[in-house]
């Protein structure tokens, strides 16, 4: 009846030890992000280019998003490729070098001395993305499994490789002339291959497996995730040719309609799954992320405006400055709160309850963090985010300040939740 | 050698609804993670073959340990044997219709 090869291996996941830290180290940067972004509210009105802008989105993208997904893949990777993580000791080694680069690049940043510090985090930065790059290589091909979503994964760590050297190759521009143009030129290069190549397609690849699997879906289409796919590598390799060849601007409307395609294939796949559920009730952090998604299309619809304004510069500048905020204020902030306190609850339960009976009496994975914390942050985000927006494209200081204010309520919310969650005993203090 | 009895058999699939996935809330027989309970009477086994929802499952391990402890408890003097099996893989088909009761569909 059963196939003879058992696998009690199969319950060997990654060491919490190991994902902890890169989850206290994204709610830090969050809380930081949030305060960078209420004092340079003012400068946000003016280019986008500014010392303090660029030391925010970094923040952001790197301290923030990265380092969580980072965290979070080595502990879902497993799930998504049926096989153990290769090396925890090259788990530990990007979260080191990460966590020292980022505050050097981002102090680079905050001040413009693009001497030491800069080249010292930079390159700490693209060592910390080789090591996760090499571990989860390893990984995919000690599993045999090179499943779509596996392969999403892996593609999506090339892009930010890539997406950091890049970075890199910038800085050191600003002191060596290694480019034919000034480094501000090629940002928008940097900015898409991380945005797109990076979180996009690492998000897609990685929701299209936990969505269906927390909601208890029939419903599965792996054709269109290889479209998805195809659309989302297409769009960026057609932005990279275009760019690089400076073609006209209007011309970058046919990645950004592939790129839509593959948002709208995502947004299918996700209102499909959730359509065909068999757990009817949906949790709040899965409602928030699904709420990501359709988030996505705001900074979409932005770059078509972006590029339909283009010659307009005051008006289109204001609409870029929207574009980035939408993106790492938007979809990846809304898509980390929901899904921080789907998988953190999981990852800390095991480590207090995994050697007891779960009996009634036994908290599950929803019950250890603050629900109320969880609803209010979910409102003062909402709030933040609109509000902010609105700053932006009204170029209204005190609207941006009260935006911010209500981003910092958020980060420190969630920041408290995370450290609570982590600090969580059983109830006899008999914890392992 | 196995000598399963159904009265076994049925008291052991009724420990083991005491045992719950975590996350879903749900006990491990409505979600349909055993697939056999094998008794040894004459050596004083229990072989349980069972799986998970998704290979290296993050609560796996609890979920596997705790079908030991319960098996364990309702039969002093056996030993239990867990096989993880994931070939057939779990599907929600067999999820039971109380389970699926349970889950709102």
């Amino acid at each position: 009846m059963f196939a003879p090869n058992t696998n009690n291996a199969a319950v060997k996941t990654t060491s919490y030890k190991v994902v902890l830290p890169f989850y206290m180290y994204a709610a830090l940067s969050f809380v930081v992000a949030t305060i960078m972004l209420f004092f340079s509210s003012g400068t946000l009105l003016h280019h986008y280019f500014q010392p303090r802008v660029l030391a925010t989105t970094h923040t952001m993208a790197l301290g923030w998003g990265t380092m969580i997904i980072l965290g979070a893949s080595h502990q879902l990777v497993p799930v998504i490729i049926e096989g153990r993580l290769y090396s925890e000791r090259l788990a530990y080694a990007s979260f080191i070098l990460a966590a020292i680069g980022i505050p050097l690049l981002v102090y680079a940043f905050f001040f413009f001395n693009m001497g030491a510090p800069a080249i010292v985090g930079g390159s700490l930065i693209v060592l910390s993305v080789l090591s996760f790059l090499i571990n989860i290589a390893l990984s995919i091909s000690e599993s045999h499994n090179e499943n779509v979503h596996a392969i999403f994964v892996l593609t999506a760590t090339g892009w930010l490789l890539f997406t950091v050297t890049l970075g890199f190759i910038l800085l050191l521009n600003f002191i060596h002339i290694l480019l034919p143009e000034d480094s501000i030129r090629y940002l928008p290069l940097h900015a898409h291959l991380g945005i797109i190549g990076w979180f996009f397609l690492l998000i897609t690849g990685v929701g299209s497996r936990l969505i269906p699997m927390f909601m208890i879906s029939k419903y599965t289409n792996t054709r269109l995730l290889w479209w998805i796919y195809g659309l989302i590598n297409g769009a960026l390799l057609c932005y990279t040719i275009l760019f690089l060849l400076q073609a006209k601007e209007v011309l970058i409307i046919v990645p950004a309609v592939l790129f839509l395609s593959a948002v709208t294939g995502f947004i299918y796949y996700c209102y499909k799954s959730a359509k065909q559920r068999i757990r009817k009730q949906i949790d709040n952090q899965v409602k928030v992320s699904l709420l990501s998604v359709l988030m996505m299309l705001l900074p979409v619809l932005l770059l078509l405006l972006i590029i339909i304004l283009s010659g307009l510069t005051k008006k289109q500048s204001t609409i870029i400055t929207t574009y980035g905020f939408t993106i790492f204020f938007g979809w990846i902030t809304a898509i980390i709160l929901g899904m921080t306190f789907k998988t953190l609850p999981f990852i800390v339960w095991n480590k207090v309850y995994h050697q007891r009976s779960v009996s009634g009496k036994t908290p599950s994975p929803k019950d250890i963090f603050n629900h109320k914390n969880f609803r209010i942050m979910s409102v003062a985000y909402l709030l933040g985010f609109a509000v902010f927006s609105i700053g932006i494209l009204t170029s209204t200081v005190l609207l941006l300040q009260s935006g911010a204010v209500l981003l910092i309520i958020t980060s420190v919310m969630y920041a408290v939740n995370v450290l609570s969650i982590m600090q969580h005993k059983a109830e006899n203090g008999n914890d392992n | 050698m196995i000598t399963n009895n159904n009265d076994q058999c049925a008291l052991a699939l009724s420990a083991l609804e005491h045992v719950y996935d975590p996350e879903i809330g749900l006990n491990v027989v409505d979600l349909g993670l055993i697939y056999q309970v094998d008794f040894d009477e004459v050596n004083g086994k229990i072989f349980c073959a069972m799986t998970l929802t998704t290979q290296f499952c993050p609560m796996g391990e609890s979920i596997r340990d705790n079908v030991i402890r319960s098996l364990e408890g309702s039969f002093p003097g056996f030993g239990v044997e867990v096989d993880l099996v994931f070939d057939p893989p779990w599907s929600y088909e067999r999820i039971s219709e109380r389970g699926k009761q349970f889950l709102g569909h």
